[in-house]
């Protein structure tokens, strides 16, 4: 193996290590939850550190050629992982959302008694399996990362095991999760017996000659691009494929809920990136209706659902939903665009970009309902927050920017995200820039439902007898990286500009 | 004194903001220094928008001032700030009204001193922003910075029913500008197509001279339409301004007549017409008529209301009627009316507000059928009060008069029959106005008055102060028009120019 392919695979080597040394750690020295948190927070900065070393990141940062590493290269000359500046802008995404996950879970899991360690361990071994669906370029690898991503996702869903609504909320996870994963795999063996290959690059060749007119759409083929789709759809919970997702989120641990917000969804929209715009690209046109009716259903669903929730978690929930259908018009942004054309790029930028700010936004937002919840007892009623503002400062403050970047409010991160899914929409025109016009509506409406936070948080009182609420180390630690970066890359124009330029480059690397 | 060079109006934006950051840090048992500090920054912003007079050439055309910065060149997004004579106009009025707010504030506002005074100079900070953008994308982020708040000022320091109210303005306003964000974009969008780079793509003075495709035009247009009409606010999307005003603190009321409801008027004059123009004619018939039911609308509805800053808000639609009216008929005393009459109604109206919560903060009520007889115990008072009913409902010699005649002066050029719709609306507002002085200030003290006793003072030193000052523009303004209309003459020619005037056609 050479050098190249070592430094390529060592950010998933050291997380898996990562994970598999908390494990033995635990077996050595048990019940040392402060020792594993700190360990596992150390190893995750240092694989960040790591990632940006190898690189390939914009402005030639890494040791990695700017045009990627392939590993396992067959005759055609196209390989099975591949690390370009895609792989390494999601793996930064991954491990800053587990690094931020963990923080957050550390002052909530500790109250209740939930263990510490095989929390980190699951979490570790998931995020190892969507970094493996960053890299994969054969349907085997991706399906691979999909199942490490989800399995421990189920586990750790139904953490809180005496919990009924966490049991409840997992079994479901469970349930429609291996549903939908089976429809994945058997997708994928009608697209294997029918294209004879499951490389990404060779179906692509396949799917050109279709695309081309030169061999007919088989009915077999075209059933397991379907079957494919309906199961990626179940993975990011667009509508109707969401069904799972608020009872999966209201029942998890509230960090839980924050990571399975995130965490699998951005790695679903990896497998999508790897998978529709890598391998289905020449058949865009026929699946860019399904997109646009996909994201338009799911925001309005989405939000119209949200506006009506009480419990918080169940409110982020629907809406997490709603962003899904945001960054799905940024897939269509980039289905609708003529191949080859600039706004290809800009829509897939787009996403990119707006899934990496929705990533850390919206965790902040789930932190904060963790550390209210701290202490045993207190519900994730909206009604939990009433004079928060008051009780706990810092804690209101962060939440208002929280809710004010997920509504879309400049200077906000959260503005520049939806404002350059807006872009490439318009950029593409037609039914899409329908889209960007919708996705605004849309945008209006969730103003509502995230405003009410704030409006409970100030301009109500708290009842009498709350109790002083307190936030401990990790979650502030995290809580102050998350609402930086959320009001960096807001306001300082070079951070925005860097890191607009790494979802650029990020998405011309699959094009 | 040398000012060439220095960037003033950077300073007179963030000078709001590094109060506000200061104020973050003081101390909350220290409500004394918190509300001198609040003071004494918007005095220095106040200041510093008055240096901006000396050096300002009025008969220069173009924008003065011109400060540009690269801020997103990926998007060709700038930091470009500059100022003609309107937004000179407004952004003193701005500061003006700001500092005469907070010294209103000292005395209602009790609870949370220090989260009130950083929003309100946050505000500031997006108000004369909005003026001074001359990026699209700086503009709408000013745009929306005016949001936040004055959500919280409604929200947190207003009335009994302030949370619906405060949650209906953010969605109507949002509303509006998110889908002016689509437009901009798509604009912007459009002018990086035909010339193959972003580079300025977002800068206004490149934009104006473009020439856009007329659907994108009238499309473009129509969400811009919408944002602004949201703000002024014309009939029919006016609903969410009385519910904010009645339930508004009384420094936020003022601020919100005074000030954000211009930002409407301006969004007009500075974006819709010189970017649309073809549009802008297209929908100008629309937009006449809705400003003449808006003007009468306005007046009826105000006549019937038992709440005097529903009264004084209902008024405002109607007067903000007349600034859509002298916008859209393209005509040079129309448009110079119309910014007059922005200017104008900000003090005015401004001053009736601080004048209702001079009664509130005595009475605790805005109930017009309570009062009565005020003249007697409060004469002071009393005669404010009616110099601004007077100055509002258009008495020649005051600030309300020159305004509204040059608007029916231009209309009349463009249709009599309109002009004769709108000035029954004068008759109209001598009626409420003067009906509602009456109740209030004339007759036997209201047994509800008597109940107060002592309580019931005159006007305090601290709140002639904050009235003073605008008795003097509000003269000022009605015997030397001149003032302005000096300022604005060059601007308004410009934006006639490229709007191609006056509007021509079937009178509605």
């Amino acid at each position: 193996m050479s050098q190249n392919e070592l430094l390529a695979l060592l950010p998933l080597i050291l997380v898996v290590g990562l994970a598999m040394a908390v494990v033995i750690i635990d077996i050595v020295l048990p019940d040392r939850d402060d020792l594993i948190s700190a360990i596992a927070s150390g190893g995750l900065i240092v694989t960040l550190i790591v990632i940006a070393v190898c690189g390939p990141l914009p402005g030639g940062v890494g040791l990695l050629p700017r045009e990627g590493v392939q590993l396992f290269v067959d005759s055609s000359g196209s390989g099975v992982i591949v690390r370009d500046q895609l792989t390494a802008f999601l793996d930064l995404t991954f491990v800053v959302i587990a690094l931020l996950s963990l923080l957050f879970a550390v002052d909530y899991l500790k109250p209740r008694g939930l263990p510490m360690a095989e929390f980190t361990a699951t979490l570790l071994f998931a995020i190892s399996g969507a970094m493996v669906l960053g890299s994969g370029r054969d349907l085997l690898i991706l399906f691979l990362g999909l199942e490490l991503l989800v399995l421990p996702g189920y586990m750790l869903a139904g953490y809180a095991k005496r919990d009924g609504l966490s049991t409840e909320g997992a079994i479901k996870y469970f349930l429609l999760g291996s549903f939908s994963s089976a429809i994945f795999l058997f997708g994928l063996a009608l697209v294997l017996g029918f294209t004879g290959s499951t490389r990404v690059a060779a179906i692509a060749d396949v799917l050109a000659g279709v695309a081309a007119g030169n061999a007919p759409l088989s009915l077999g083929l075209a059933m397991g691009l379907a079957l494919l789709t309906t199961g990626v759809a179940f993975k990011i919970a667009a509508v109707p494929f969401h069904y799972w997702t608020p009872d999966a989120y209201q029942g998890s641990p509230t960090p839980v809920t924050g990571y399975l917000s995130v965490g699998p969804k951005i790695a679903a929209f990896a497998l999508i990136l790897r998978l529709f715009v890598d391998a289905l690209a020449p058949l865009k046109a026929d699946w860019l209706p399904f997109v646009i009716v996909l994201a338009a259903t799911t925001m309005t669903l989405g939000n119209l659902v949200a506006v009506t929730q009480d419990n918080i978690k169940r409110m982020l929930a629907y809406s997490s939903i709603a962003h899904t259908g945001y960054m799905l018009v940024g897939l269509a942004a980039y289905a609708g665009a003529a191949a080859g054309s600039p706004a290809e790029a800009q829509g897939l930028e787009a996403l990119l970009f707006y899934g990496a700010i929705y990533s850390f936004m919206n965790l902040g937002a789930f932190a904060c309902v963790a550390a209210l919840q701290r202490r045993p007892g207190v519900t994730s009623q909206i009604a939990s927050f009433a004079g928060l503002g008051r009780r706990a400062p810092l804690l209101g403050v962060a939440m208002t920017l929280f809710m004010l970047s997920l509504t879309g409010i400049p200077p906000t991160a959260g503005f520049f995200a939806k404002a350059l899914v807006i872009i490439a929409a318009v950029n593409t025109g037609g039914w899409v820039a329908f889209l960007a016009v919708l996705m605004m509506l849309n945008a209006a409406a969730a103003a509502f439902y995230y405003l009410r936070v704030v409006v409970y948080m100030y301009m109500r009182e708290a009842p009498d007898g709350a109790r002083p609420v307190s936030i401990g180390n990790f979650t502030r630690a995290g809580l102050i990286v998350s609402a930086a970066l959320t009001v960096v890359i807001g306001v300082v124009p070079p951070v925005t500009t860097a890191v607009i330029d790494m979802a650029r480059e990020a998405a011309r690397a699959l094009l | 004194m040398d000012l060439t060079g220095l960037p003033l109006l950077t300073g007179v934006i963030f000078t709001p903001l590094i109060g506000a950051l200061l104020i973050a840090f003081v101390p909350r048992e220290r409500e004394a220094l918190t509300r001198w500090l609040a003071l004494g920054t918007a005095l220095v912003t106040f200041a510093i928008s008055l240096l901006l007079l000396p050096g300002f050439d009025p008969a220069a055309t173009g924008f003065q001032y011109v400060e540009t910065a690269d801020w997103i060149p990926a998007f060709g997004i700038q930091y470009k700030l500059g100022l003609d004579g309107i937004s000179l106009v407004l952004v003193v009025l701005t500061t003006t009204l700001s500092w005469i707010s907070i010294l209103a504030s000292f005395g209602p506002i009790k609870s949370r001193l220090k989260e009130f005074m950083i929003s309100f100079l946050i505000l500031e900070v997006g108000m004369i922003g909005v003026f001074l953008a001359l990026d699209l994308f700086l503009f709408y982020i000013f745009w929306e910075v005016v949001l936040v708040p004055m959500y919280l000022i409604i929200g947190i320091w207003g009335g009994a029913n302030r949370i619906y109210a405060t949650l209906k303005f953010v969605l109507y306003t949002l509303i509006g500008s998110l889908l002016m964000l689509v437009a901009i974009l798509a604009a912007a969008f459009s002018f990086q197509a035909a010339t193959g780079s972003w580079a300025g793509a977002f800068d206004f003075e490149q934009l104006r001279g473009f020439g856009f495709d007329p659907t994108l035009q009238f499309l473009a247009f129509g969400a811009f339409f919408l944002a602004f009409a949201i703000k002024v606010p014309m009939f029919p999307f006016h609903t969410w301004l009385p519910d904010a005003h009645v339930e508004a603190p009384t420094a936020g009321s003022v601020i919100l007549a005074g000030v954000l409801l211009k930002l409407g008027g301006y969004g007009f004059i500075r974006f819709c017409l010189p970017l649309f123009p073809q549009a802008a004619h297209e929908w100008a018939p629309l937009i006449i008529v809705l400003s003449l039911i808006a003007i009468i609308y306005g007046a009826i509805v105000a006549m019937v209301q038992p709440d005097l800053k529903k009264l004084v808000a209902y008024s405002s639609v109607s007067h903000m009627g007349f600034v859509t009216l002298g916008i859209f008929i393209f005509q040079p005393q129309g448009m110079q009316g119309a910014i007059l009459q922005m200017v104008n109604h900000g003090i005015i109206t401004g001053a009736l507000f601080l004048c209702v919560g001079v009664i509130y903060e005595r009475t605790h009520d805005r109930t017009i059928a309570k009062m009565g007889g005020l003249a007697a115990p409060t004469p002071v008072y009393a005669a404010i009060f009616g110099f601004f009913m007077l100055a509002s409902l258009g008495l020649p010699g005051l600030g309300g008069f020159v305004g509204e005649f040059l608007v029916f002066l231009g209309t009349f050029d463009y249709s009599p029959i309109a002009a004769a719709i709108a000035s029954i609306v004068v008759i109209l507002g001598a009626a409420y106005l003067m009906w509602m002085y009456q109740r209030v200030v004339f007759g036997e003290l209201s047994d509800f008055l008597k109940g107060l006793g002592h309580h019931l003072t005159d006007v305090t030193p601290q709140e002639l102060v904050t009235l003073t000052p605008l008795i003097a523009l509000t003269l000022a303004f009605g015997v030397a028009p001149g003032l302005i209309l000096d300022l604005i003459q060059m601007p308004v020619g410009e934006v006639l120019a490229r709007v191609g005037g006056p509007l021509t056609g079937a009178a509605p």
